[in-house]
């Protein structure tokens, strides 16, 4: 528990967080297999794309979710939704990067080895169930155009 | 709010608008009007007001005022009974102890590895760290660390109360 909010707990917040993004992710029809990970813990929620759904030439598309809700009720919430999609990985983030100005933005690399390219994003929202909706959107067109 | 977002559509097809209402009443850090969940949920805020009346009933979501107006919030009691109700059917006693272990271990790792006893206590040391990556890693570590204890705060409760939480009442229905 943080700040001056005595009945705010940015974990408890975090944990509902994370608990509704992968009932979402449940919903949305190009998603496979979704789970807490590690299982045990449930610090993030792990995805399998179902990739005949999405059209794409890909046989393995995992996606990553981190939330935190912040230290407290006025914070913003730090997130990240990464996709690995063969060699390469990708994926919208809501965090302090020292890349780009503010806070979202969209991280591309094309293999382990090489450099991320970095570009300024401004989410729509930053409820995580929206956030949820308009990533699955964006990855649909990212992954078209790899 | 623009009707033009990217995954809108969707969202609106593939979910109710009580989907929709309850999972982004669900969500907020802080109380909220209906008006503001509206907003959020793409429905009309009568339709709104409705449904949040509906979960607040229901136990999902407190009901409180604020300068006059109704605002709603998550209820934490019915997030952590969810995350009770899952560990139970994931797990018997024996596993429960299992992924307490599981969960002390990782936290000790984490005090062992940074010297510190809190998260909050690691976040402060991300202050002091002289490279953005170092940083972000730690305050990263310190999310998890909350999620962490967090589990392993409930997973204590499932266990202590293990006998109450598993007894299945379908069975003698």
């Amino acid at each position: 528990m943080h700040g001056g909010d005595r009945s705010y707990d940015s974990a408890d917040a975090s944990h509902r967080a994370l608990r509704e993004i992968r009932r979402e992710l449940e919903r949305h029809p190009a998603i496979a297999t979704v789970q807490g990970f590690p299982s045990g813990e449930f610090t993030q929620v792990v995805a399998q794309l179902a990739t005949d759904r999405l059209d794409v030439d890909a046989d393995d598309i995992t996606l990553t979710v981190r939330w935190f809700a912040g230290e407290t009720p006025d914070d913003r919430p730090q997130f990240s939704f990464h996709l690995s999609a063969g060699a390469g990985d990708f994926g919208w983030h809501h965090e302090p990067n020292p890349h780009v100005d503010g806070w979202g933005h969209f991280q591309k690399r094309s293999g382990s080895d090489a450099a991320y390219q970095y570009e300024p994003f401004e989410f729509s929202s930053t409820n995580p169930v929206r956030v949820v909706w308009e990533i699955m959107d964006l990855l649909s067109a990212e992954l078209g155009s790899e | 709010m623009p009707d033009d977002q990217p995954g809108l559509d969707a969202w609106k097809r593939e979910t109710s608008a009580f989907d929709r209402v309850r999972s982004v009443a669900s969500t907020v850090s802080k109380p909220r009007t209906a008006s503001y969940i509206a907003d959020e949920a793409h429905v009309a805020e009568n339709t709104a007001r409705e449904h949040l009346e509906r979960l607040v009933d229901m136990n999902v979501l407190l009901k409180s005022e604020r300068g006059g107006a109704a605002t709603y919030s998550p209820d934490p009691l019915h997030t952590r009974l969810q995350t009770l109700r899952d560990l139970v059917e994931e797990h018997d006693h024996d596993g429960l102890i299992q992924l307490k272990a599981e969960l002390q271990e990782r936290i000790e790792a984490w005090r062992d590895q940074y010297a510190v006893d809190s998260p909050d206590a690691l976040r402060e040391r991300a202050a002091e760290t002289d490279e953005a990556p170092a940083t972000r890693e730690i305050l990263a570590t310190a999310n998890d660390w909350e999620l962490v204890r967090y589990r392993l705060d409930v997973v204590e409760d499932a266990i202590e109360n293990y006998a109450t939480y598993s007894r299945d009442y379908r069975a003698s229905a």
